[in-house]
């Protein structure tokens, strides 16, 4: 198979069957996770304002005091990554025509060299994550084959799309398939490893915020 | 004259100097001090007892006692040891008896309330139901005190 | 498979919800909540990272209730949870863990962990690994009416004492009263000051009250240990005792886990809501404060801080009242680095305290205590659970550290303006 055929594949079968798995395997995994059901509080609740499942939501991604003198690089990185993946996914002209052919919806995109420069802050704040959870002793300690290969299947995309982008290292056909590639594998990986915690990580979230608000707790 | 009852006997111990005070408190300990192995305690109490104690043997006595203290309260969830308890009150006493004066609080009056819940402890020990007479007991002791 | 382990597989089955369901599918292992956690602060071990003390249950989601998982048990490829691994975590789930509940204000992705915790310890306790002392403390509740195995004759012993010391009436069994009070075993045996207390409060409020003797025990270790049948038994005996008085609210004492078993756990355990409110003794005082029926005098002179217990207050919600408490009658008081929700653990709730095995890490896991008051020099250290205060001053003991005890109930009594 040629830099050609490997193109059209991943652009027609690889990628309806990429998001046939991703789409199936996130309903089914919502299904299984929230099926479950939980038991009413028959407690009396307390209503403090500002003590709510909503208000978590957002509320949980700022860490408490004293947080950030103890754990600074990894709310600094990982919302670098974070932010920085949103950004280069939603804001780069070429992602946001292909939203517009599957979808309809359009936006502004953000001239292309910031988006080099996000994709590497990016690429950065991915490789000092990757660091962290290799030194920083409770990360290592956790680390199972599950967090190496979500990392990685994580950062192959942001820096075949850089290569590509840029029209580095490899013959432009062959870096975007990869791209492409990466993107599939991200997508068939992710309804059945942490990366769910992008669907789970709001419901969590309420879950949390609403049991301690019923108690008068703002989290 | 007598002292019959506690608003009596609080009356008295408020007209008591700091040294009366510790003297009186001393003997409340003395009444329940079997129900206290610890010798710290002990060791504490006989140097209240001596005169011209300094403030220097106060405070080292107060450590000993405190430490004792600590140690003999019964632990959360811990099957209720009412004699071992009885004796964390006497150490309670104690230390009312050696800590230096605190404007608002009677010592003796302190201490006496503490060696009376070691004689309660000792009682329900003992399953003697809830009597004791150690408040008459102290009320003798503070009038043989004030008579002599 | 022993027959008790598949008990605890049940049950820890059984009580995985949607949200602990959600909270593991989330979880990214960032080690976060390890910061947040004072048995890993003051040891630096990663054993006591919170989620890793959840790994059993964690084993039981994956292959129940993950479609992986289920797809590796179904070929066989999977690990099932075995008696040694439960044996391995009880210490991790017992004896470093005060369900004080730091980790679920920090986790990024929204993990309750610490009520993870206490729904793996149902598991944990059925299948008998849950630390001896704790298992007793919960029988003794059962067939004595008390953890610590305080009846009826001690109580009466302490109300009489405390009836001559105040000279005032200590009701017992009083139908109608507007408040029941309960009392935990440690004020019974440790603190009298409390009911002493109580009762001079009650008198100068005008408050109608009364102790119940079928139900004067507010402490419920089966909360603490996971054991839900008999926590539900402890609660029910609460509450028939309260709906046959009668009583408008039930106060719930100076003791963390009672506030939390009793407000918070106990409808859910009975099934039902109460005919009555629950209320801790803090919140009653400053609903007194409020409605001007709470006059004190004098104000304390040393420096005063605040130590949050944490099931009163980061798991309790009741915030405010000891502050404002304490404002009544101090002009110095300060506040503890953290303060209020984000308080640190004195290291021995959960049934910590009562667990010997735990006695040395606890004593390390105090050094958090202990750096906050040193930062904060204060003159004495007020608080609001009976626990927490034997905790503390076993802590300062042992770091001798000279800084008095007192409580916050006891505290106000003894400024009461006299009449």
């Amino acid at each position: 198979m040629d830099a050609a055929q490997l193109l059209n594949w991943v652009r027609g079968a690889g990628l309806q069957l990429a998001v046939f798995i991703f789409l199936l395997g996130t309903v089914w995994r919502l299904i299984e996770i929230y099926s479950l059901g939980r038991k009413p509080d028959l407690a009396e609740a307390r209503h403090v304002s500002g003590a709510s499942g909503w208000h978590t939501l957002w509320r949980r991604s700022i860490p408490i005091p004293g947080m950030m003198q103890r754990a600074g690089l990894t709310y600094i990185a990982g919302y670098g990554f974070h932010i920085g993946l949103a950004a280069v996914v939603l804001l780069f002209a070429p992602h946001i025509r292909l939203i517009h052919d599957l979808t309809g919806l359009s936006w502004p995109a953000l001239p292309s060299p910031f988006v080099d420069l996000l994709a590497v802050m990016t690429l950065v704040a991915m490789l000092v994550v990757l660091a962290e959870r290799l030194r920083q002793p409770v990360k290592r300690f956790l680390s199972t084959f599950e967090d190496w290969l979500t990392w990685a299947v994580t950062f192959l995309p942001v820096l075949t799309g850089y290569l590509a982008a840029r029209h580095l290292l490899l013959p432009y056909t062959l870096t975007l398939s990869l791209h492409i590639l990466s993107v599939e594998m991200l997508l068939v990986l992710l309804p059945f490893t942490k990366l769910f915690h992008a669907f789970t990580v709001w419901p969590s979230r309420w879950f949390n915020g609403d049991a301690h608000g019923r108690k008068g707790v703002a989290v | 004259m007598r002292i019959n009852n506690d608003v009596e006997f609080k009356a008295a111990l408020n007209g008591l100097d700091i040294h009366q005070q510790r003297r009186v408190a001393a003997a409340f300990i003395e009444s329940v001090l079997p129900l206290c192995p610890d010798n710290r305690v002990s060791s504490a109490l006989g140097m209240v007892k001596r005169t011209g104690i300094s403030d220097a043997e106060l405070a080292s006595a107060y450590r000993e006692a405190n430490s004792a203290r600590v140690e003999l309260f019964t632990q959360c969830g811990k099957e209720a040891d009412w004699l071992g308890q009885a004796g964390h009150f006497v150490a309670k006493a104690t230390l009312y008896c050696v800590k230096p004066p605190e404007p608002g609080i009677n010592l003796a009056w302190e201490a006496a309330m503490a060696a009376r819940m070691a004689r309660t402890c000792e009682t329900v020990a003992e399953g003697a139901g809830t009597e004791n007479h150690e408040a008459e007991n102290q009320y003798r002791i503070l009038y043989d005190l004030l008579n002599t | 498979m022993s027959a008790s382990l598949a008990r605890a597989v049940n049950v820890l089955k059984e009580v995985i919800d949607a949200p602990i369901a959600s909270y593991f599918a989330s979880c990214v292992h960032c080690g976060l909540c390890a910061e947040a956690c004072l048995f890993y602060t003051e040891t630096d071990d990663p054993k006591y990272t919170p989620i890793h003390k959840l790994e059993p249950m964690r084993r039981v989601y994956a292959q129940e209730y993950t479609l992986i998982g289920r797809l590796l048990k179904w070929l066989g490829l999977s690990k099932p949870l075995t008696d040694a691994e439960l044996a391995e975590w009880q210490p991790l789930v017992y004896d470093s863990c005060t369900l004080c509940g730091r980790c679920s204000m920090v986790c990024p992705v929204g993990n309750d962990i610490v009520y993870m915790v206490r729904k793996l310890r149902e598991g944990m306790a059925i299948a008998g690994y849950a630390p001896a002392g704790v298992l007793a403390a919960t029988q003794r509740t059962i067939e004595m009416g008390s953890p610590m195995g305080v009846k009826l004759p001690a109580l009466k012993a302490q109300i009489g004492h405390i009836e001559a010391e105040t000279g005032l009436t200590v009701p017992l069994d009083r139908e109608g009263a507007e408040y029941m009070v309960l009392l935990s075993s440690m004020e019974i045996i440790n603190f009298p000051e409390y009911l002493s207390a109580i009762a001079r409060i009650m008198k100068q409020a005008g408050k109608t009250w009364t102790l119940c003797s079928s139900a004067f025990e507010a402490t419920n270790s089966g909360i603490q240990i996971g054991v839900s049948d008999l926590a539900r038994v402890i609660v029910a005996r609460i509450v028939e005792g309260a709906e046959r008085l009668k009583v408008q609210t039930v106060i719930s004492p100076e003791c963390g886990h009672a506030f939390t078993a009793l407000r918070w756990e106990g409808p859910n355990l009975i099934g039902r809501p109460y005919r009555f409110k629950v209320q801790h003794i803090l919140e009653v005082l400053d609903e007194l404060r409020v409605q001007g029926l709470l006059k004190t005098q004098g104000f304390e002179e040393k420096r005063l801080t605040f130590h949050d217990p944490c099931q009163l207050v980061r798991r309790g919600g009741v915030i405010e009242p000891p502050r404002n408490l304490l404002r009544m009658i101090s002009n110095n008081l300060v506040e503890t680095t953290d303060p209020g929700k984000y308080n640190w653990c004195c290291g021995g709730g959960g049934g910590v305290s009562a667990n010997d095995d735990a006695e040395a890490i606890r004593l390390i896991a105090f050094k958090r205590k202990k750096t906050q008051l040193d930062a904060v020099k204060p003159d004495k250290l007020v608080t609001a659970c009976a626990n927490c205060r034997i905790v503390l001053e076993e802590g300062l003991e042992h770091y001798q550290m000279n800084l008095p005890v007192v409580g916050l109930t006891e505290m106000i009594a003894d400024h009461l303006a006299s009449d």
